[in-house]
């Protein structure tokens, strides 16, 4: 650990709010590099109060804790990914087996959050960053010339000032609005997600998802969300399952539908039932996602402070991928590093904490989000959430019945009567495609 | 000085995991009534717990809420009451108030405050519901049955122990917070106890009554008063109509007869 520098207008360098993904990378570049820092969670730990689907793909920690498989507190590695297309009857699935994601160094684990972020919390306070629970930021502190210069906390005598405020809050973070580096919030931007634990004895869970040891299974789900444009997860731990739904807020609201009968649904269609029965339901928690990517996308730096994780809607919702952990632990870094940078120099302007957006904008972080910009809005869309899973499901349906004495119909005119019958315009599928390819392709 | 006791317990459910264990309310309400009570007598609370290193955790949080010093007495295994007793009266023998939970969050016997006050030779108010200050000293009630309540006018040097409910402990500065942090926790490693008995957590079982024997020549006397529970040996149903001294006198040699009058 470096020797700890002494701030002496202020009551450290760097304070950090929000003891997640984020907020803990983000302090824990700041204290290695010998700045002092304070790691702000309203929680009684990091990660009491926090609520994911369950799969985290720790890659980019490389940068930060080498070998950070050998202690990280898992449940179980991915090595099994799947897609359902679902309809109200069918399913149709694209299954992906990697044995080498199942050895170092891995891809992705599913993992508790309370053992997940008080880990990394761990690694953050090692590191020399003091970690402060049960305490909420409840406001900015600001100088004459509106620069920020602390936070204010629910604690008597809570007033903390420092050179550089990361705001790690997640979505719908108040600091972030209080900054003014949000234009404006719009519900259509967020997503609510629903999730609910069931516990299985692991053979059980072994048994039906075809897994051995530590090995575990991702299934991401389009359609089964009860006409509310959305999709499904179902994640395998030791000895529990987690299945949610993602859903549109606003969809949500004018269906008039309540995200656990829509779970209650999903958990009753024939592809999953089997895979769920007899789970003892442990936890029902729900969240909100910011969704929207980089339409919803704040400015990420004011003179005195940066925004990192989901409080700078950094989260990668896109269909077969739901990321935001690991875009919170990168940002996070990135905003760490542009802190002692800042710190470093004496200028901890927007200027001086420029590096900040830099580092975002030559990487995945942003780099992705470029790339998938529209695709949040088109796996979202009527058509993709409503009509084309039962024209797929359909098209397959045909190409795998066998309708004898009748000869095998090709699988043009299938696709093409499919199309019709679904009320899809052959203009509109040819856009989507296009959107698709070039957002995945 | 003042001693505030707080037993550290890990949750049953996650034994070995520090994130889930604390102290009981009581505890805080023990804590809180410390801290009232030395501002107002200008003394110092030192605030102390029996366990392993994660008890820290607990006092650091006193130390934050205006605690002076913070006593960690080393124990890794389970002690009986009276091992707790000697091990905090040792740690703190001069103590003029010590304040105590009526119960953990594991939810022991409770008789810690009692063997710490024999151990101290201090008076003892157990199972306090609430306190009043008179001076220097205490006027503590107490619960009793039939919603009775019992006031002792307690003096130093004395243990204390409070429900849970009776104060609502003070929320710690941020600085203050800060500072306990990297505060000085004096670890003190009792003398080695008579026995470390790992049986002592137990499922809980109501206490024993001693009924005395059954009367009766036969066994089959024996048996039939047995049976019969002695509920109709014992209370004969008797109405009479007597003037009020003589009624009171008549309850007076029933109750003589029935063994609650010497
Ligand atoms: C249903 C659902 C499923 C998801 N599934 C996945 C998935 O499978 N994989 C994946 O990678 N991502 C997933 N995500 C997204 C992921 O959870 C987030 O992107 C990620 O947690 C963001 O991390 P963060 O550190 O920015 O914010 P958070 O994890 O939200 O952490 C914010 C922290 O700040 C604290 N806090 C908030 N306000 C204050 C305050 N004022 N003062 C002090 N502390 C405060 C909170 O208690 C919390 O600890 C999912 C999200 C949801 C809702």
């Amino acid at each position: 650990m470096t020797a700890r520098s002494v701030p002496t207008d202020r009551d450290v360098d760097v304070v950090v709010v929000g003891g997640g993904p984020a907020g803990s990378c983000a302090a824990l570049v700041a204290a290695r590099a010998g700045l002092s820092v304070v790691l702000l969670e309203r929680g009684p730990f990091p990660g009491s109060k926090n609520m994911y689907g369950g799969v985290v793909y720790p890659r980019i920690l490389d940068e930060l804790i080498p070998e950070w498989w050998n202690d990280v507190p898992i449940q179980r590695w991915v090595t099994r990914r799947s897609t359902m297309l679902l309809t109200e009857t069918q399913a149709l699935t694209v299954d992906f087996r990697a044995g080498a994601w199942g050895a170092p160094p891995y891809n992705g684990a599913t993992a508790y959050r309370p053992d997940f972020d008080n880990w990394l919390a761990c690694h953050a306070q090692a590191a020399g960053a003091q970690l402060i629970t049960s305490t909420t930021a409840t406001g900015l502190l600001r100088d004459s010339a509106g620069t920020v210069i602390g936070v204010r906390t629910d604690r008597p005598d809570g007033d903390l000032t420092a050179h550089v405020v990361i705001a790690c809050d997640g979505v719908n973070s108040f600091l972030a609005k209080e900054a003014g580096l949000y234009e404006h919030t719009d519900a259509k931007h967020f997503t609510l997600g629903v999730k609910e634990t069931l516990a299985l004895p692991k053979h059980v869970i072994d048994e039906r998802f075809g897994v051995r040891g530590r090995e575990g299974v991702d299934i991401e789900i389009i359609g089964a969300t009860g006409g509310v444009n959305g999709g499904g997860f179902l994640y395998t731990n030791l000895d529990t399952i987690a299945i949610g739904v993602v859903l549109k807020l606003s969809k949500l609201g004018a269906q008039q539908q309540r995200p656990e009968q829509i779970i209650a649904t999903l958990k009753q269609h024939p592809a999953i039932a089997p895979l769920v029965q007899d789970g003892e339901l442990k936890e029902y928690s729900a969240h909100i996602i910011p969704e929207a990517g980089l339409t919803m996308m704040p400015k990420m730096t004011t003179d005195g402070m940066l925004v990192a994780g989901d409080a700078a809607a950094l989260c990668l919702a896109a269909g077969i991928w739901l990321e935001g952990v690991n875009f919170a632990m990168a940002s996070g870094m990135y905003a760490g590093q542009a802190a002692v940078e800042a710190v470093q120099a004496n200028d901890t302007s927007a200027v001086g904490l420029a590096g900040y957006q830099r580092r975002l904008s030559d990487t995945f972080v942003l780099k992705d989000h470029r790339k998938l910009r529209r695709a949040p809005a088109l796996v979202l869309s009527d058509r993709v959430q409503h009509l084309y899973p039962g024209m797929v499901a359909n098209v397959v349906e045909r190409m795998f019945r066998v309708d004898n004495p009748n000869p095998k119909p090709g699988v043009r005119r299938i696709f093409n009567q499919e199309r019709k019958r679904a009320g899809v315009r052959r203009r509109d599928l040819l856009r989507d495609g296009w959107t698709g390819f070039r957002s995945f392709g | 000085m003042i001693l505030a006791c707080l037993k550290w317990v890990t949750h049953p459910g996650e034994p070995h995991d520090e994130r889930f264990a604390g102290i009981s309310p009581a505890d805080q309400s023990a804590l809180e009534f410390a801290l009232v009570q030395a501002a107002a007598l200008g003394l110092g609370v030192t605030a102390v717990t029996v366990g392993p290193a994660g008890a820290e955790k607990v006092l650091r949080d006193a130390l934050a809420c205006g605690a002076q010093r913070a006593v960690r007495i080393h124990s890794a295994g389970t002690l009986s009451s009276a091992e707790v007793a000697d091990a905090l009266a040792a740690a703190a023998p001069a103590a003029r108030w010590v304040w105590c939970g009526d119960y953990s969050l594991d939810r022991g016997t409770g008789s810690v405050p009692a063997y710490l006050a024999a151990a101290l030779d201090a008076q003892q108010a157990l199972g306090v519901i609430s306190v009043a200050w008179q001076g220097d000293g205490v006027v503590a009630t107490r619960r009793l049955d039939g919603g009775r309540r019992e006031l002792l006018s307690v003096a130093a040097p004395a243990v204390i122990s409070v429900e849970g409910a009776t104060a609502h402990l003070r929320r710690a500065g941020l600085g203050a917070l800060r500072a306990a942090a990297s505060a000085t926790i004096d670890v003190v490693h009792p003398a080695a106890p008579a026995h470390i008995d790992e049986a002592v957590v137990r499922a809980y079982r109501p206490r024993a009554r001693a009924l005395a024997a059954p009367l009766g020549e036969q066994p089959l006397d024996r048996l039939r008063a047995l049976a019969a529970t002695g509920a109709a040996t014992a209370t004969r149903v008797e109405t009479v109509t007597l003037a009020p001294p003589a009624a009171a006198a008549r309850i007076a040699a029933a109750l003589r007869e029935w063994g609650y009058l010497d």
